[in-house]
């Protein structure tokens, strides 16, 4: 076996036309996650930018304030999903959901859904990073190196005759088919493996994620292998692959994603804005009971200082922007549950075609896919929650403004 | 001439006979079907119904109560951009952007719920358009068709046979090319129809049929190239190998590297980060709800100067709505500084992104298709600035009715009692200051002359691929 491995590499040497499409595969894997090196400490850096410029925007804000209410309406308060140290191998949904908001007491409804988005030309055509490589271009090479093993030396008349005298089939084609894909994955995974290095990835994600692509590279030589068996000129046999590969990595997730987004209809999302507007601005030419009544029954703690002297109380205003808050949950829980069952349907659908299994793997191990972005959303309502938690005492107790304790504000921590 | 047509169908005659090109042909034609009237059936739905939801929000504006005019300002509006004819064939960056945006005082938000941000996520190519078929697909099917177009008389020897006839190359290489300029043809059909059915709802059809013409060169590029690989190589194997792999290069990886490197060349910092710069710049501003505000000072000893009183009290008009009005003009001026750099920053992102169309067709077409549909970049951002305006005017207008009809006692008392707040509101019929917003796209010559980076780099690469056959098919010898 080892003979045959090393008689095979010594060919592979000599085919030209093999050799271009693995140094095409290591200069694309080269390309692919240098850009996403660069991407990621691109916006590492525009958060480590934004966190000073948040904390001395808010500084800046609450020094001239003289009252609690005046105070939570200024500042602002930054939240950030840091890329993970994965996130170059797969940018994901970044590019698609927010990672960044700045947020404050106001009704939360009216701020989270912000699309802080960069040019749509982007997004429409998307990113060349290392998944996308793994997920749809590895295939076609690898199908582009293995489908005229065969057919080659059928139309060379070579092909009976090796057969015959290699003793078994396995033992001609299997090394030679070996010695391509073995070199293809690793030239594929070792601008990987040193970006990896570099960005400190944990070996487990790294492990996980070269299991992914030798196991979708296999699945895809099994294709070839079985496609190949008919005996048909090699560019018949081409023809057939590109066509299941089209199928496998185009047709199949664009028919699936729309099956499932008919089957999983979202609430519209304008909805939940207007919504949540209307009480609010509704809330002003209410009796204050109106607003009350709902806020208490969250807060039955506060029912004792419920009272108003003025027309105007900031601890109304904050308990209307939170009613606005509650009126648009349900709303806001349907889309959250519909965009995560969405999610999972696309997981079961995704076994279906290796390309978009790869590419929601490397999403998943990178932190960069739907769920990750749902849980980062869910971190800033958790986050808005402190702020409110911090607030009503000084809004409600109706203690005096003291700046010193504006000290204690929760601080958005991204959860790693 | 009648030797070229004889040419063209006899290469018809054994397509028709290869089931692989067949059932190719027909896949493609399901899917184009299929695409087409699920994007019609779609686009449709969205037409009509954020048509709809625009005019319900004016409606609801006029409807609200009397009120204290800046609780209107407050109260906002909302922008919706109904999607045009075209883009039932080119969606475009609609799915990506958001179509609804929401209009108050004081703030510029951004378009929201995109549908990419809840789309189910399959992977890199998931949505299927029928512009997307035939930027990606229509060329691999010409490859799997015409890459063995001159390879075939020479693998079976009747290339000798058509020289010694005294045929030159040429007159072999212009049959060839009749015969792809058929399929190409017969695949512009599905495309005009759409196109017809665009004209249909509205659409120019000079802009309709630029875009046929756009996608038929587009197809000629792809056919040429093919071509010449058919008669430049000397395998079949090779020359489909080659041709996927040009496919492969344009198709796929010189659009996203462009991406990734027209976002590495030119920086455009997001919203919230352009957001805190001008911020800092704001709060020098003033705070327009606060009429005390030092910053305002300079305007009271002009205003108090223009109507010749002592104090804001004797004003004929109310201060705070002048103080509103003025610091909404003064904020929008640096809003509007800040948004048309971060669009200039990404209209020249995005007009780097088509310089590469030199290397790859495909972005070319891209980019052609988006900008005659009025799905571009660009018509998001003229969105953007136009429900902008319509921000600014009812936003001013509510301020005028601040000024004038409001009297500074009734809106300093406004927190006092019950019947204090109802005399600092206004009737209602002033709401009627809001304008009509319908969002329609760009005339048909705005598109054109916007699109002519694109075109002409489409005409070079049509030049360019038909030089080479010529030059190819001037050499071919045995």
């Amino acid at each position: 076996m080892v003979d045959n491995l090393i008689r095979e590499v010594r060919f592979l040497a000599k085919d030209s036309g093999a050799l271009f499409w693995l140094v095409l595969a290591f200069v694309l894997s080269i390309t692919a996650v240098s850009f996403g090196v660069t991407e990621v400490s691109d916006q590492r850096a525009t958060i480590a930018t934004l966190i000073d410029e948040d904390a001395a925007d808010r500084a800046n804000a609450l020094e001239g304030q003289e009252d609690w209410g005046g105070a939570a309406y200024y500042a602002f308060h930054l939240t950030h999903a840091p890329p993970s140290d994965f996130a170059f191998a797969a940018m994901g949904q970044r590019d698609s959901s927010p990672w960044k908001h700045r947020v404050r007491m106001l009704a939360l409804e009216g701020q989270i859904h912000e699309a802080d988005t960069r040019n749509a030309d982007f997004g429409l055509v998307g990113r060349f990073d290392f998944a996308f490589l793994a997920a749809s271009v590895a295939p076609l090479l690898l199908i582009l190196l293995l489908y005229d093993l065969r057919a080659t030396e059928r139309s060379a008349r070579r092909h009976d005759l090796l057969v015959a005298t290699a003793g078994s089939p396995i033992q001609l084609w299997l090394p030679r088919a070996l010695v391509r894909v073995t070199a293809l994955a690793a030239l594929l995974l070792i601008p990987l493996w040193g970006a990896s290095w570099v960005a400190g990835t944990s070996s487990d994600i790294v492990l996980k994620a070269t299991v992914i692509l030798v196991g979708a590279l296999l699945i895809w030589w099994l294709i070839v292998e079985l496609v190949s068996r008919i005996n048909a000129s090699p560019s018949v046999l081409l023809t057939s692959l590109i066509g299941l590969w089209l199928a496998l990595a185009i047709v199949v997730p664009a028919l699936s994603k729309a099956a499932i987004e008919a089957r999983q209809p979202l609430p519209n999302g304008g909805e939940i804005l207007l919504l949540q507007r209307e009480t609010v601005n509704d809330a002003w030419d209410l009796p204050k009971e109106t607003t009350m009544t709902p806020f208490l029954k969250e807060h039955p703690e506060w029912s004792d200082h419920a009272t108003f002297e003025t027309a105007f109380e900031w601890k109304w205003y904050y308990a209307f922007q939170q009613v606005g808050d509650q009126k648009a949950a349900p709303l806001v829980e349907q889309y959250r549950s519909a965009r995560l069952a969405r999610d999972r349907e696309a997981g079961l659908i995704a076994f279906l075609s290796p390309t978009s299994f790869v590419e929601r793997s490397f999403e998943k191990l990178a932190g960069t896919d739907a769920a990750s972005m749902i849980a980062y959303e869910d971190a800033v309502r958790d986050f808005h929650k402190q702020l409110r938690v911090f607030h009503y005492p000084f809004l409600f107790r109706d203690e005096p403004f003291d700046r010193d304790l504006l000290k204690d504000l929760p601080a958005y921590i991204p959860t790693p | 001439m009648n030797i070229i047509i004889r040419i063209a169908r006899e290469e018809w005659r054994l397509w028709l006979r290869s089931k692989v090109i067949v059932a190719a042909a027909l896949i493609i034609v399901t899917l184009l079907a299929v695409t087409s009237v699920l994007t019609i059936n779609r686009v449709a739905d969205e037409q009509s119904q954020r048509l709809a939801q625009q005019v319900e929000a004016e409606k609801t504006f006029f409807a609200q109560p009397d009120r204290h005019p800046h609780r209107m300002v407050h109260y906002g509006h909302y922008a919706f951009r109904p999607p045009p004819p075209l883009a039932i064939f080119e969606p475009g960056v609609d799915a990506v952007t958001g179509q609804s945006i929401f209009l108050e005082g004081h703030r510029q938000n951004s378009a929201m719920f995109a549908d990419t941000k809840a789309a189910a996520d399959l992977g890199g190519f998931a949505a299927l358009t029928p512009a997307s078929l035939y930027q990606l697909l229509l060329p691999l099917l010409l490859i799997v068709l015409g890459h063995a177009l001159f390879l075939r008389e020479r693998e079976s020897g009747t290339l000798a046979v058509i020289l010694a006839q005294g045929q030159s190359g040429v007159t072999l290489a212009m049959g060839k090319a009749v015969a792809l300029l058929a399929v190409v043809t017969i695949f512009m059909i599905p495309l005009i129809l759409v196109a017809t059915y665009s004209v249909s709802l509205g659409e120019s059809g000079l802009d309709a049929f630029s875009m046929v013409g756009g996608y038929f060169a587009y197809l000629c590029v792809w056919g040429a190239i093919v071509l010449a690989a058919s008669i430049i190589l000397n395998q079949r194997a090779v020359s489909l190998g080659v041709l996927i792999f040009v496919w492969l290069f344009a198709a796929l990886i010189v659009p996203r590297f462009a991406i990734n490197a027209s976002s590495a060349a030119i920086d455009a910092p997001g919203k919230i980060e352009s957001d805190l710069v001008m911020l800092a710049e704001q709060r020098k501003l003033g705070d327009g709800h606060n009429a005390a505000d030092p910053a305002f000072q300079r305007l009271q000893a002009e205003v108090l100067e223009q109507y010749d009183v002592e104090t804001i009290e004797e004003l004929p008009i109310n201060w705070r709505g002048v103080v509103a009005s003025y610091s909404e003009t003064e904020l929008t001026k640096l809003l509007n500084s800040y948004a048309e750099n971060r669009m200039n920053l990404e209209a020249s992102q995005s007009r780097m992104f088509d310089l590469f169309g030199l290397a790859s067709p495909t972005i070319a077409i891209g980019s052609l298709s988006r900008t005659f549909a009025g799905t571009d970049l660009a018509t998001h951002h003229r969105f953007l600035r136009e429900s902008e305006k319509l921000r600014f005017d009812f936003v001013q207008s509510l301020n005028e009715v601040h000024a004038n009809e409001l009297s500074y006692a009734d809106d300093m008392n406004r927190n006092a009692d019950a019947e204090a707040s109802r005399r600092a509101q206004v009737n209602s019929e002033a709401w009627q200051v809001l304008d009509e917003f319908r969002f329609a796209p760009d005339s048909a010559s705005a598109r054109i002359s916007r699109a002519t980076l694109s075109l002409s780099v489409l005409f070079a690469w049509l030049l360019a691929s038909i030089s080479v056959v010529f030059i190819a098919a001037r050499k071919v010898r045995l």
